[in-house]
């Protein structure tokens, strides 16, 4: 089966006043139809400016290397009509504060119904249809009402539902969720999860769910990469990579966590130190000051991420090894 | 037992609006912050935690109820300099990139805490900027940088140590640890653990994350829609919780374990707060509720030791079960009346 999506050797160079930052340092990953790929790191880890560069929303400036394929097409190639056309209609984005990236001063329907009359060529009645179909399906309770009202008449989870419902409205083939339940409460990102989760089973959709949240992602992800300072250092499947993380920074991720089921008295551990800027990456293992288990050699040799039963690994330790 | 550090009662919240219904943002809350306690107050958003919070440190008033902090009454802020035994109550905000100055440097914003209380002389002003920075897990070399220099969770330790400036015994954080990083989240939560050890701070920790505040609070309120719905030492209440939105609460936290959990989502909203579900506020989300909580509202009440639910379904005769328990014998409790 090929993929849907297949990303390789991306490299994001950014202009800044004191010449280019490298944020996103040659990586690679595939996404596959109806499967939530998870892309997980903290912040400025590179995760978001990977995606943003599939869509051209990088600022202007940037330097951006590889190939991304998608639907026979390389994304990285396309310039603006033909990007438009690809990346308004098949690949659907949802950012982290709904707030930000709903209109205020427009109502839901016509956000809603400007994409369908643009992108599929719509009437005015049958992309009204179609909106409501779509509230219906992210479950906003009164649909041809809420097409009448504004974004801040609804709540923070509705808001997110709705942006959602636009991301999905031209039946995209891929959805980019950017920490879409980062600025929720709990009970409205279990929601969230859940139609995400339901939209992947039912409809084929297939996700890049971007978060800094391992919890997050272990609920939904089938198959998951860490990012650390521009790069991946470990990727593989949910249900091998999250039970038994091999590289220390994907460990430290999950220590700092709070456990739902771990004794009361687990203490939480912090990593120590903070993620290296893009213009100041360690040479070596980008991951080496801040890691315990470095050794002479990661402080000199960048490890490549390489194959390691059935997963990828950038480690020259490899700690936890079985 | 000795007076709370930071007593509660009764507390009304009430915002009127022009043209509008008021809103009861808190209607009628209780809490205690004993001495060298963390107490975890947790809800959705719109539960009116926050309000309680701003009650708590007088930056609102409240229409009813008092706050006693250290036996004697907070009064709301005005323009005149307030009792300097109220200065020992601070507070922390969830955001640190709004909470600090972005134009002065970390030594002049923390020397300005000092000075407005006169607590440390000039001479003396340096060692203690660096003091409260190390208390905090900084270099003293942070004093001369700006804000913007530091990370989300470095600045949020950095508005941590201008509270402590005042050498405060209570911290009121109103969601401190929700707009960090995983990594950053346990370092401040470590940290906060930490300072309430070593110098008896009583810190009133507001969050929605009942997983995290598990990790922190010695006890938990649970609040919603303005009243509190459940109180317990931390460990019970989150292996054995009494009220169903307690329990809602920790269904949804997801689990990082790579087994594929789905949280469980708590069904509907929390309602307009200035129109409440009469009786049992809870009772439209409610899996468990039967008649009753449609007609009365439960109050809160000790059901087990150092443990209080408002909830019908805890009649508090038997031993305290989970709500799915109790609903299973509910003919049983029918009967009982």
């Amino acid at each position: 089966m090929t993929a849907l999506l297949e990303v390789e050797g991306l490299r994001v160079r950014l202009p800044t006043p004191t010449g280019f930052a490298t944020v996103v340092d040659g990586v690679d990953y595939h996404v596959e139809q109806a499967q939530v790929f998870g892309v997980a790191g903290e912040s400025g880890s590179g995760k978001t400016m990977s995606m943003l560069a599939l869509l051209g929303l990088l600022p202007p400036g940037s330097v951006v290397e590889g190939r991304a394929a998608f639907g026979g097409k390389d994304l990285l190639r396309l310039r603006g009509r033909d990007l438009r056309a690809v990346s308004g209609r098949d690949i659907g984005m949802v950012f982290q504060d709904p707030m930000t990236s709903l209109h205020p001063m427009l109502s839901v329907g016509r956000q809603l119904t400007e994409h369908v009359r643009r992108h599929l060529g719509l009437g005015r009645r049958a992309a009204v249809e179609r909106a409501e179909e779509l509230l219906v399906q992210v479950r906003i309770p009164d649909p041809t009402s809420a097409l009448h009202a504004y974004p801040h008449q609804f709540s923070g989870g509705m808001r997110q539902r709705i942006a959602i419902a636009i991301a999905l409205a031209c039946g995209p083939r891929l959805l980019i969720a950017d920490e879409p339940t980062t600025a929720l409460d709990v009970t409205v990102q279990a929601g969230i999860l859940r139609l995400l989760d339901g939209l992947r089973r039912e409809h084929d959709l297939s996700v890049i769910l971007i978060t800094h949240d391992l919890a997050v992602m272990s609920s939904i992800a089938d198959r998951v990469s860490i990012f650390y300072a521009g790069r991946v250092v470990e990727s593989g499947s949910r249900a091998s990579v999250l039970p038994h993380p091999r590289h220390p920074y994907t460990r430290a991720l999950l220590d700092a966590l709070p456990h739902p089921e771990a004794a009361r008295d687990t203490p939480l551990v912090a990593i120590k130190g903070t993620p290296p800027s893009p213009q100041q990456i360690p040479v070596g293992c980008p991951y080496h000051p801040r890691c315990p288990y470095a050794i002479e050699v990661c402080t000199t040799d960048d490890p490549p991420l390489a194959p390691v039963n059935g997963r990828r690994l950038a480690c020259h330790v490899d700690p936890f090894d079985e | 037992m000795s007076k709370p550090a930071l007593d509660l009662r009764d507390v009304e919240v009430v915002y009127e609006r022009r043209g509008r219904e008021r809103v009861r943002a808190v209607a009628g809350a209780s809490l205690a912050v004993e001495r060298g306690q963390i107490v975890g107050l947790v809800g959705e958003s719109g539960c009116g935690k926050s309000s309680l919070a701003r009650a708590a440190v007088g930056l609102v008033r409240p229409t009813a109820g008092t706050v006693v902090f250290e036996g004697r009454e907070v009064t709301p802020l005005t323009r005149r300099a307030r009792a300097r035994e109220l200065a020992r109550l601070q507070m922390v905000f969830q955001n640190p990139y709004s909470s600090l100055n972005p134009r002065r440097k970390i030594g002049s914003q923390l020397a300005d805490a000092l000075d407005a209380l006169d607590l440390a002389p000039r001479r003396g002003r340096r060692a203690r900027v660096a003091e409260l920075l190390e208390l905090v897990g900084l270099l003293p070399s942070a004093a001369a940088r700006y804000p913007h220099q530091f990370s989300g969770g470095q600045r949020q330790r950095i508005a941590v140590a201008r509270a402590l400036a005042a050498d405060p015994s209570v911290l009121v954080l109103d969601e401190p640890l929700a707009s960090l990083d995983a990594s950053a989240q346990a370092q401040v939560a470590n940290l906060l653990v930490d300072l309430s050890r070593r110098l008896s701070l009583s810190l009133l920790l507001i969050s929605h994350d009942l997983a995290i505040v598990r990790h922190v609070a010695d006890v938990v309120s649970v609040m919603y829609l303005g009243v509190m719905v459940e109180t317990g030492p931390t460990q019970p209440l989150w292996s054995l919780p009494l009220h169903p939105y307690t329990e809602a609460l920790i269904g949804a936290v997801p689990h990082p374990d790579g087994r594929g959990f789905l949280p469980e989502a708590l069904p509907g909203e929390v309602p307009d707060p200035a129109r409440p579900p009469a009786a049992c506020r809870f009772h439209p989300r409610c899996p468990y509720a039967f008649d009753r909580c449609k007609q009365e509202d439960p109050l809160l009440r000790r059901v087990a030791p150092g443990r209080t639910a408002a909830c019908w379904l805890q009649t508090g005769s038997g031993p305290p079960a989970r709500p799915a328990e109790q609903a299973q014998r509910l003919p049983l409790l029918h009967t009982e009346e």
